[in-house]
């Protein structure tokens, strides 16, 4: 049976072309005026109700301005995004209270305010009481370990240590919905690695949060996101799991196996072969390598990488 | 320390006007009833002028900083209205504000003796309605530099137009005799002017309520107009920002 997800974020249609201020006034002044920039064009997919929904493209592909036009900060030109059945340009507000949002931008703080001041600040802006601000603080302070640097200024932290801050302020109203706009860009391995954990919690809770997240860390996407779409110029190139876009590059994939034993010698062997995806290649050899009395050492296969679909649908973008 | 620097040089002020009040002494046109004590009528008009410098730059600026730091985008992302913005972003400026303004009338008359007669309800009612119509003005010029991404043009304007059109250190009648009544007829359009006049009627000449009804009059009058408009140009303003992208940039 197939469940059947609400879509938390529906965006349809949508379009962002950046309008140049005072165009005809610097024109009429002889001033040099600069063209309109499209950064989205047509876009519409849904991303559904406690779903982790990843965005990946090159810089400058459209992905920030999408973030923020469904965090209502940006309007769109044309096109609609409703966040759980509130419009983000005719109900900011109500879509307001639905989100939260964490990018990398250090400038969002109050840098002579402490982590801990600036989370205060921020809940009170979102209506929590002092008692349930400071103990959701605390949790989120411990959760993303910022209890060290809790008390230590916004402009005196690490870049890593900012962008955790973001997070925690992201989640302070247990928003149903989170915007991540790369996410573990500034973390090390380790931290970076908690944050993963966090997001796929957050999914699997009960409410879950839907979540949005944008990043260049493809394998990120990859292990965290049960779909994916591709922007390539500010459209939408393709929207499908992580599994079926990698098969959208090529079908076949290299398999290299080392293998020990075979031929009577205890000398260790590496074998490889191309096998279409799905085929019984694999098998087949494996068994007859088994036969002929070798000891299976390793399996290693080589597929297409989301790296190769984002490579393939830039390029057709540059051929258009 | 700042803040107590402050404390100073408002006494600073406050003991130069009484010693330049003291060469005017008895000298005092007839016609200007409100300057028979100069220091009495130079204090009203330094606090008051306080309290609308800050009406109609507070807001702006604070947008202005918002914009530089970085932080307005952060600020419009969670649920508070665009009213609750514009108040909170300058109380701080007006609660200051109002101590030092206080201080100019606390120290003339602890330190010099100055009399203020009259009801002081009326003068806050004065004070408070003239406010919130400068902090109309104060609205628009907050709009202007969230669209222009430019200082405050309204607050140098209306500040320096204030302190030389709308009597805070001359009578405006003086305007008319020296001007000609095109350019003292300025002082009229001035929310200022009226709100200084009113609560000068009542601090210094003890006027009542009734006696005050021309300027709280005309205030209402500006108040009508330009908190629906002030408002409205403000949300159109965040709104063209939105469409820009440019809610960050300065």
């Amino acid at each position: 049976m197939t469940i059947v997800r609400e879509p938390a974020i529906s965006i349809r249609n949508l379009s962002k072309t950046y309008p140049v201020p005072f165009r005809r006034l610097r024109a009429f002044f002889r001033r040099p005026v600069k063209e309109p920039v499209e950064a989205l064009r047509d876009v519409t997919f849904d991303v559904h109700s406690g779903e982790i929904f990843g965005l990946i493209g090159r810089n400058g592909a459209g992905k920030t301005t999408l973030t923020k036009i469904v965090a209502t900060l940006v309007q769109p030109t044309t096109g609609t995004v409703t966040v759980r059945g509130s419009d983000s340009v005719l109900h900011d507000e109500q879509v307001r209270r639905q989100i939260g949002l964490a990018t990398a931008e250090e400038r969002s703080f109050y840098w002579r305010l402490t982590g801990e001041q600036n989370l205060m600040f921020f809940a009170r802006l979102h209506g929590l009481s002092d008692r349930i601000a400071k103990q959701r603080i605390r949790e989120l302070f411990a959760k993303l370990e910022l209890e060290e640097v809790a008390r230590r200024r916004f402009g005196e932290m690490s870049t890593g240590n900012k962008q955790r801050l973001a997070v925690a302020r992201s989640l302070l109203p247990h928003p149903p919905v989170l915007l991540l706009d790369e996410p573990t860009r500034s973390l090390d391995p380790l931290a970076a690695e908690r944050m993963r954990e966090l997001i796929s919690s957050l999914a699997q809770q009960d409410p879950p949060v839907t979540i949005l997240l944008t990043s260049h860390n493809l394998a990120e996407v990859e292990t965290l996101c049960e779909r994916v779409a591709i922007i390539s110029r500010g459209r939408i190139r393709a929207i499908d799991t992580p599994q079926h876009l990698r098969s959208l590059t090529s079908k076949s994939e290299q398999v290299h196996v080392t293998v020990s034993g075979l031929n009577g010698t205890n000398e260790s062997e590496r074998i490889s072969f191309t096998r279409q995806s799905g085929d019984n290649q694999l098998d087949d050899r494996l068994r007859d390598l088994q036969k002929r009395g070798a000891r299976i050492l390793d399996v290693d296969t080589l597929r297409g990488s989301l790296l190769d679909v984002l490579e393939m649908y830039e390029s057709k973008g540059e051929a258009e | 320390m700042q803040f107590f620097l402050r404390i100073i040089s408002v006494l600073a002020v406050v003991t130069t006007l009484f010693f330049i009040s003291k060469i005017f002494s008895g000298f005092t046109d007839p016609r200007y009833s409100q300057w028979r004590d100069p220091l009495a009528t130079w204090l009203t008009g330094l606090a008051v002028l306080n309290y609308f410098m800050t009406g109609f730059s507070s807001l702006a600026n604070s947008i202005r900083q918002e914009q530089m730091q970085g932080t307005l985008e952060s600020v419009l992302l969670t649920p508070i209205n665009l009213p609750t913005v514009i108040v909170a972003s300058s109380a701080w400026d007006f609660l200051e504000t109002t101590f030092f303004s206080f201080l100019y009338l606390f120290f003339g008359r602890v330190f010099f003796g100055v009399q203020f007669r009259g009801s002081f309800f009326l003068a806050v009612i004065f004070l408070l309605l003239t406010t919130v119509v400068l902090a109309c003005l104060g609205i628009l010029s907050a709009s202007f530099a969230m669209v222009f991404k430019r200082g405050d043009p309204f607050g140098i304007f209306l500040g320096a137009g204030s302190a030389l059109f709308s009597g805070v250190f001359f009578p405006t009648q003086l305007l008319k005799e020296y001007a000609g009544p095109k350019l003292g007829n300025i002082s009229l359009l001035l929310p200022a002017t009226h709100g200084l006049q009113g609560i000068r009627q009542v601090l210094i000449e003890g006027h009542t309520f009734s006696q005050v009804t021309q300027p709280l009059f005309v205030l209402l009058g500006f108040l009508v107009v330009l908190l629906p408009f002030s408002l409205w140009v403000f949300s159109r303003a965040v709104r063209r920002a939105k469409r820009e992208g440019s809610l960050i940039q300065y």
